[in-house]
């Protein structure tokens, strides 16, 4: 195996994969980055089995060459140590030479490391692309549907499941969901390319926080794809593939009362600051409670109170209210998270009593659901 | 013990029983070998996994050379999932984790293999965290756990596996194994009685401190013989400075006890069962002479529990004291 690479190309790629690579790992090949040299480019790999990060650096890209003298082969070298000797190498371009007793030779200008490599054939196999059966989303839209959904996960190692986010694909309409059992964020989307077959997954919630990081605010094209064991998203030179949770979803659908009692318009803004301020006083071990009354047809009253410290109460002038008076006590912690994750400026809120979970939407009716559980308070 | 046949060949029993098992496609969800060290306890966990994920069988042996078997020997393959005692114990943070890594999907496949080496270890926490899981796995899950003592395993985790015990291993034919190789036909008798590891038995008898704590016990036995009241002297003097670590006190106990096995055996008439002492020792003579047949077994109790006290970390000078005073009565 033998390439020679600029160098900015190859920091760029590495910097990418070493995200999934974590030094803490049961099976000793992933403390390694695995080299792929073909005649049409390199791929660099990094896994920490729950997530696996592939950068493909073309030989030839816009009429620019990347890679020269290229002879064809695979490597595994250690991931602590290659970034480093890259980074710090003198010259644009970088030679990497691996011999058949897996010892690899980095040369740039006069500086020359010796490396001892392992065999690329120990590195788990990555399930094969499937380009059947995958939809393409832009990079933005996916980043803010995983933005608006995975701060629900549940936390707790208790019910496995619900550390991760339901994607599931539905006539045409994608549909994120996460929950902890105690609030749920879901979001739609329409698919343009409806006839995919889509299993419906559970992907890891700390997998789709990754892949938010690594992916540019573009409008680039995402694809996405599942193979039985992981799901692949597919953005230019980068592939990003996940493990999936196993097991089935709780039915949520069911969760999201379909009438209200009561229903709210505010602006967004104004009603996270009014909470923000009322969650200062709110306890922490007693869930960061904060009250809402209504009062008349124009004006909420939130209170936030912990015995010990004082009390806090504001009133806020709302759009419009329909429906019954209503006291309701919920966590101001979840409340917050469900505000700042709808992007528009007016909410609409609708409850159906003081002891059944409340709903959270824009105002336009933009398929973004926020569902949260009120605490009982005496 | 790399291949089916030579497991059948060292252990008839255990390897039908498992040969047939994967014959019919009915591998247990989860296994419990049991052996002595050396039995072929990890080779066999090895054998089973890669019967599981081979793609190359040749009916039930696995090929050995695909990159599945490969990965599996080097402990690379992503879905099989060792978990090695973490200093004295296995500990609920290492089952929290292997179960953390249950809930996801296989990285290649849907089928998984969990190995636990020295079981015995577990503690109660993790084992009683461990049980559910191996009662109730997710899909194609295959456990196994590897034991030299299953009667200190929670007997709730010893009902849900399928046991399989191996037998000990034939210690003559080990002995005779090292007298091929060219040891000596003193230290062949010794060696076998103290591992069943060719490599470690050759490093044994050639080690400086193996050979002068073999002295030691030699010299103490000759105390208790002539010189009782200065065995406790000689204890502090000699024995302490010499056995240092957890190992090397274990140790000198092996050899105390095999010692005083020897003095009974020659007592009872059993001679061809020597291994400490040769026949012609005059020790030997003399100290079967001063020591009744009831005295030895006690003796040799003693011994068993001083090893007992030293595994459960009581203070090492204070146990061979209390031996000492023990042996001395």
């Amino acid at each position: 195996m033998k390439f020679i690479i600029q160098r900015d190309q190859l920091i760029a790629s590495i910097q990418d994969v070493m995200k999934a690579i974590s030094s803490r790992t049961v099976v000793p090949i992933l403390t390694g980055m695995k080299i792929e040299v073909k005649q049409h480019g390199i791929t660099l790999t990094g896994s920490d089995s729950d997530i696996s990060i592939e950068s493909y650096i073309p030989a030839e890209e816009d009429g620019n060459v990347n890679v020269e003298q290229i002879e064809e082969g695979s490597i595994v070298l250690q991931a602590k140590y290659f970034p480093d000797i890259v980074r710090k190498l003198p010259e644009k371009t970088v030679e990497i030479e691996a011999d058949e007793n897996l010892k690899v030779t980095i040369r740039s200008g006069k500086a020359e490391f010796n490396l001892n490599g392992q065999d690329a054939e120990e590195y788990p196999q990555l399930p094969k692309l499937q380009t059947d059966d995958s939809f393409e989303l832009p990079t933005d839209l996916l980043k803010s549907l995983i933005k608006q959904t995975v701060f629900a996960v549940s936390t707790m190692e208790t019910r496995p499941i619900l550390t991760g986010v339901h994607i599931k694909l539905e006539e045409g309409n994608l549909t994120f969901t996460a929950t902890d059992s105690h609030r749920l964020a879901s979001r739609e989307v329409p698919v343009s390319d409806s006839n995919t077959a889509f299993p419906s997954v559970v992907v890891p919630g700390k997998s789709l926080n990754e892949l938010n990081k690594i992916l540019d605010d573009t409008e680039e094209p995402v694809e996405i794809s599942v193979t039985n064991n992981q799901i692949l998203f597919r953005a230019k030179n980068l592939n990003f593939l996940s493990r999936l949770l196993d097991g089935n979803y709780p039915e949520t659908s069911r969760l999201i009362p379909e009438q209200s009692k009561t229903v709210l318009y505010a602006k967004t803004k104004e009603l996270l600051n009014t909470i923000d301020r009322a969650s200062l006083l709110a306890k922490e071990e007693r869930n960061n409670v904060v009250r809402l009354n209504t009062q008349g047809d124009h004006v909420i009253n939130i209170t936030g109170n912990s015995p010990e410290v004082g009390t806090v109460s504001e009133e806020i002038v709302v759009q419009s209210m329909e429906g019954e008076e209503l006291k309701i006590s919920f966590s101001s912690k979840y409340m917050i998270d469900a505000l700042k994750a709808i992007e528009y400026e007016e909410v609409k809120v609708e409850f159906t009593g003081a002891m059944r979970p409340f709903i959270i939407r824009p105002a336009n009716e933009d398929p973004i659901l926020q569902l949260i559980l009120p605490v009982r308070t005496f | 013990m790399k291949t089916w046949a030579e497991v059948a060949d060292i252990q008839p029993l255990a390897g039908k029983i498992l040969m047939n098992s994967m014959k019919k496609n009915r591998i247990s969800h989860a296994y419990l070998l049991q052996g002595k060290r050396g039995t072929g306890k990890e080779n066999i966990a090895r054998l089973l996994a890669k019967g599981l994920f081979c793609k190359e069988k040749n009916g039930i042996e696995p090929c050995h050379s695909c990159t599945e078997c490969k990965r599996i020997d080097s402990g690379n393959h992503p879905d099989v999932h060792w978990v090695i005692p973490e200093g004295q114990s296995i500990k609920i943070e290492q089952i929290r984790n292997l179960q953390k890594e249950f809930t996801y999907s296989g990285l290649e496949s849907n089928q998984k293999v969990y190995i636990i080496q020295g079981a015995e270890t577990l503690t109660t926490n993790a084992a009683n965290r461990i049980l559910k899981f191996l009662e109730e796995p997710s899909k194609q899950t295959t456990a196994i756990m590897l034991t030299e003592n299953s009667q200190s395993i929670l007997p709730t985790i010893r009902s849900r596996c399928q046991i399989i015990d191996l037998k000990p291993l034939n210690t003559r034919d080990f002995q005779q194994q090292l007298l091929e190789q060219g040891m000596t036909n003193k230290n062949a008798a010794l060696m076998s009685a103290l591992t069943n590891n060719l490599n470690e038995a050759f490093e044994m008898s050639n080690d400086e401190w193996f050979a002068s704590a073999r002295k030691i016990v030699v010299q103490l036995v000759e105390m208790f013989v002539t010189n009782p009241k200065d065995v406790f002297l000689f204890v502090h003097n000699h024995w302490i400075n010499h056995f240092k670590d957890k190992t090397e006190q274990e140790q000198g106990m092996d050899l105390l006890l095999l010692a005083f096995k020897d003095i009974l055996y020659y007592q009872i008439g059993n001679e061809s069962s020597l291994v400490f002492f040769t026949l012609d020792d005059e020790l030997l003579q003399k100290a079967a002479m001063s020591f009744s047949q009831h005295m030895l077994i006690e003796t040799l109790d003693a011994v068993l529990q001083a090893k007992r006290k030293l595994k459960q970390n009581v203070q090492p000078t204070l146990v061979i004291e209390q031996l000492a005073l023990q042996i001395q009565r």
